[in-house]
């Protein structure tokens, strides 16, 4: 097992080298840098000294590989530097952020997974029944709806209907749970939809799977009664395809909430991504995809691990 | 005549009346009290002022400075100048030597007191940076030979020559005084600190989030603010900020906001809201590049021109977009602006478009350019007023038997390909801070960085240079308007669409406030105060 855990451990590196070069050249790639874009803003004519003096004091006017070898020799010390864009440490502006992306994480996981699961597993018993029909309806119409177009119905409904609007500042639970709550329960609902359908389908087809297997069959014909033979033999079995899908839609919602964060304007990891896009902010940028990437494949380890450990057969393989 | 003493009374009692002996209502007396919260749509960069150009830095921050002059903040043509710092003026009679005094008893935020040292540093700083700092609008100065600070309440700036703009431009809201000592220490300090000694007091800033302020009890000018604070949310999502305001979220946004976004606003608030419009300085306008056929040729660049309707695109882009007055090279309203019947005498401003079509079609075909000839405009990635904006021009040029095909560049790469030439014709951009030409048009003139179409007219040249440094208005409008002929008519060096128009929807209970053509004016908030 340790030998498996090492062997999987040491395969993180050559992938995290491999974002790390792949997203440094492609948004070199991309047109424009920060810093024409910052001053040549509204006058659009800033002189060309003030732009040679601003790329000279970044480093942008040295040599694109001393670039990549100098962040990445920071990367390896966990010194990601600091952002083109506001010249605050870029460890500083993503930890600002990160506690509020987590949270909308664990509010939509929990929103999926209390939905996903009941359902799942109801609509796999009645396979084929009208309650069958109306969970798949249920997650398709899920699947279908963007999450940021039902974070915008939720907000028109809210302002419409009752007048209101959810707060625009992010308070931390701790300050105020009341507070913290109406902000976020909307996002949190309008992903978590979104995730319980992905999540609903996989528990019902894993759940299909397993109840037609033999030791269900033979727990049936001992004669243990449905309850047991769900909660013991299936779900515990149906659950291990169920985990993975969980696992990696939380590992996105980190940094992929890109538009639901515009709408709700929350202050998040993906609001982030999108202000580091439009300002060229290449540190941040690259810092935040080495962020969502190391998530990706944290999540991704400790599932091969989880899986190991379950199953028996993968660590021997 | 009989004299009637009773109606005599009874109109004196009126007038005394309406003279406002008895209490103005209470709308119009500034209340003091409450928190004004706003939307801004960008977030400052670095908080010093002098390095940056962003809104995203005056909108939050403004309320922290002052500057030595203002501009008046109830003037909606945004260029009329008074003094903040600068209690009042003195200048020579050769309009060389320019003498302020300054206020006393004015305080920093960290109980420090304002000298004419403190101006002076700060003026150092803009006119000269040190080492490693930037300052975007040095240029701007270039008339200026010396300042000095004789004694702590003296501060003098002499000229080389005669600029009739000088006053405005140190009006500029962009110069805002920081304190000698600190500056002597570090020059950087301001890029991530605040200490100013205006009429609010720096509480947080929550990076991607808010900007709080406090109200400044040692403000100078006593009885102000009548806020006790405010609060800036950064809101980069234009549907997110309507619908800050529509939920009462937030108050006001200073920037602007589109036409179909205010009538969804007085639609869904009623009663509740105001809004306040005005011409903005700032505009798009089409480069054509000197250097490439058959854009050398006048004829070919006025019948572009004349192949606009600006009239009939006013009515129809209003409504959808930021653009609204036919103007000329200034703001209409404002001191130098063109009379709307000089306007019209200009190429492509008649209001008969179908003569200025056969007069278009007949240049170019004098110019050897075929029917059908076909170019591409680049155009910037914008969605307003960008977008709409190049859709119409099209349009207006297919009228006269051109084929333009439409090339949207991305926004950070738009400058450096502006900038390379990279183009024959190109949507320019313009905003100024203070409707002014010596600001305003400084682009036009042959040696300028931003003069992207390559343009080289030394008639040009000489006419911007004379009427910034004459000292007659009147003489200087007469100029201008020679130097607006040659630019939009005889060379048609380059092509102006319409106006941007601003547009500030904001909560009815929000008074004090008054739209001028320039966001990046009137955001100290002394003068705001909230009716509930």
């Amino acid at each position: 097992m340790a030998k498996y855990l090492l062997k999987r451990f040491f395969l993180m590196l050559p992938t995290l080298f491999g974002v790390a070069l792949v997203t440094f050249v492609l948004i070199r790639v991309i047109p424009g840098d920060v810093v024409e874009l910052r001053y040549s803003g509204d006058r659009g004519a800033v002189s060309q000294e003030v732009i040679d003096q601003e790329r000279h004091r970044i480093g942008l006017d040295q040599p694109v590989w001393r670039q990549f070898f100098t962040w990445l020799a920071g990367i390896v010390r966990l010194d990601f530097g600091t952002s083109m864009w506001t010249g605050a440490p870029i460890l500083q502006e993503i930890k600002l952020r990160f506690a509020l992306s987590l949270q909308v994480a664990i509010m939509a996981t929990i929103v999926a997974v209390v939905l996903a699961i009941p359902l799942g597993v109801l609509a796999a018993l009645k396979q084929d029944t009208w309650v069958d029909y109306a969970v798949r309806i249920f997650s398709i119409a899920g699947l279908s709806m963007p999450s940021f177009w039902l974070g915008i119905v939720f907000i028109l409904f809210l302002l419409i209907v009752f007048k209101w609007l959810p707060p625009m500042v992010y308070t931390p639970f701790w300050v105020s749970p009341r507070e913290n709550l109406a902000q976020l329960i909307w996002p949190a609902l309008a992903v978590g939809y979104r995730y319980s359908a992905v999540a609903t389908r996989m528990t019902r087809s894993a759940m299909l799977e397993v109840l037609r297997e033999d030791y269900i069959r033979t727990a049936r014909a001992k004669g243990l009664v449905q309850n047991l033979i769900l909660s013991r033999h299936a779900l515990k079995n149906a659950m291990l395809p169920v985990l993975t899908v969980v696992a990696i839609e939380f590992a996105f919602l980190i940094g992929g909430l890109v538009v639901t964060e515009q709408v709700f304007n929350l202050n998040g990891i993906g609001l982030l991504f999108v202000q580091a896009v439009a300002h060229r902010d290449y540190t941040l940028l690259q810092a935040l995809v080495m962020l969502v990437a190391g998530m990706f494949i944290l999540v991704n380890f400790l599932m091969d691990a989880a899986y190991a450990w379950l199953d028996p057969r993968i660590r021997y393989r | 005549m009989r004299r009637r003493p009773a109606l005599a009374l009874v109109s004196l009692l009126l007038a005394v009346l309406v003279a406002g002996v008895l209490p103005a209502a209470p709308q119009d007396k500034p209340r003091a009290g409450g928190e004004l919260v706003f939307v801004v749509p960008s977030e400052p960069p670095s908080y010093d002022a002098h390095q940056e150009e962003t809104f995203g830095v005056m909108h939050p921050m403004a309320p922290h400075y002052s500057t030595l002059l203002r501009v008046d903040p109830t003037d909606k043509t945004g260029t009329k100048p008074v003094g903040d710092l600068a209690e009042s003026w003195t200048i020579s009679k050769d309009h060389l030597v320019y003498t302020f005094k300054i206020r006393k008893g004015v305080k920093f935020h960290d109980g420090s007191e304002l000298t004419s040292k403190d101006v002076k540093a700060s003026y150092d700083k803009i006119l000269r940076p040190p080492a490693g700092i930037k300052s975007l609008r040095k240029e701007a100065y270039e008339s200026i030979a010396s300042i000095d600070a004789p004694d702590p309440s003296t501060f003098i700036v002499k000229l080389k020559y005669p600029e009739s703009s000088i006053l405005l431009n140190l009006a500029s809201p962009w110069n805002w005084i920081y304190r000698a000592d600190i500056l002597a220490k570090d020059p950087h300090w301001y890029e991530k600190n605040v200490n100013g000694t205006g009429p609010f007091k720096f509480v947080e800033h929550v990076k991607g989030s808010h900007w709080v302020g406090k109200k400044n009890p040692d403000y100078w000018d006593k009885g102000k603010p009548y806020l006790d604070g405010y609060r800036a949310i950064f809101i980069s999502n234009s549907s997110a900020q309507v619908a800050a305001v529509r939920g009462e979220r937030a108050m006001i946004q200073f920037r602007s906001f589109s036409p179909p976004e205010r009538d969804q606003l007085v639609q869904a608030l009623g009663n509740k809201i105001a809004v306040q419009e005005s011409p903005w300085d700032c505009l798009n306008f089409v480069s054509m590049h000197h250097e490439k056929k058959p854009f050398d040729d006048k004829r070919v660049r006025r019948a572009l021109s004349l192949a606009l309707d600006r009239y009939e695109g006013s009515k129809a882009l209003s409504r959808i977009t930021l653009v609204k007055d036919v103007a000329g090279i200034q703001v209409r309203g404002t001191p130098f602006a063109t009379p709307p019947a000089e306007l019209e005498k200009l190429a492509g401003y008649g209001h008969d478009i179908a003569k200025n079509r056969a007069e278009a079609k007949r240049l170019l075909k004098e110019a050897g350019v075929p029917d059908g000839f076909a170019f591409t405009f680049k155009n910037r990635g914008i969605p307003h007023p960008y977008e709409p904006l190049g859709i119409w021009l099209i349009d207006q040029w297919r009228q006269i038997g051109l084929n333009v095909k439409q090339e949207f560049i991305e926004a950070s790469a738009y400058h450096p390909m502006l900038k390379r030439g990279d183009f024959e014709v190109a949507m320019d951009f313009q905003c100024g801070f203070i409707v002014e030409p010596d600001l305003d048009l400084p682009r036009f003139v042959t040696h300028s960085d931003a003069n992207y179409g390559r343009h080289k007219d030394t008639v040009i040249d000489d006419l911007f240079s004379r009427q910034g440094r004459s000292t007659d208005p009147e003489e200087r409008k007469k100029i201008l308007r020679q130097l607006e002929k040659r630019l939009l008519d005889e060379e048609a060096h380059v092509i102006y669409t319409l106006q941007w128009h601003r547009i500030v929807p904001h909560l009815a209970k929000v008074h004090g406030w008054t739209i001028t053509p320039s966001h990046y004016l009137n955001n100290q908030l002394d003068t705001v105060w909230l009716a509930e």
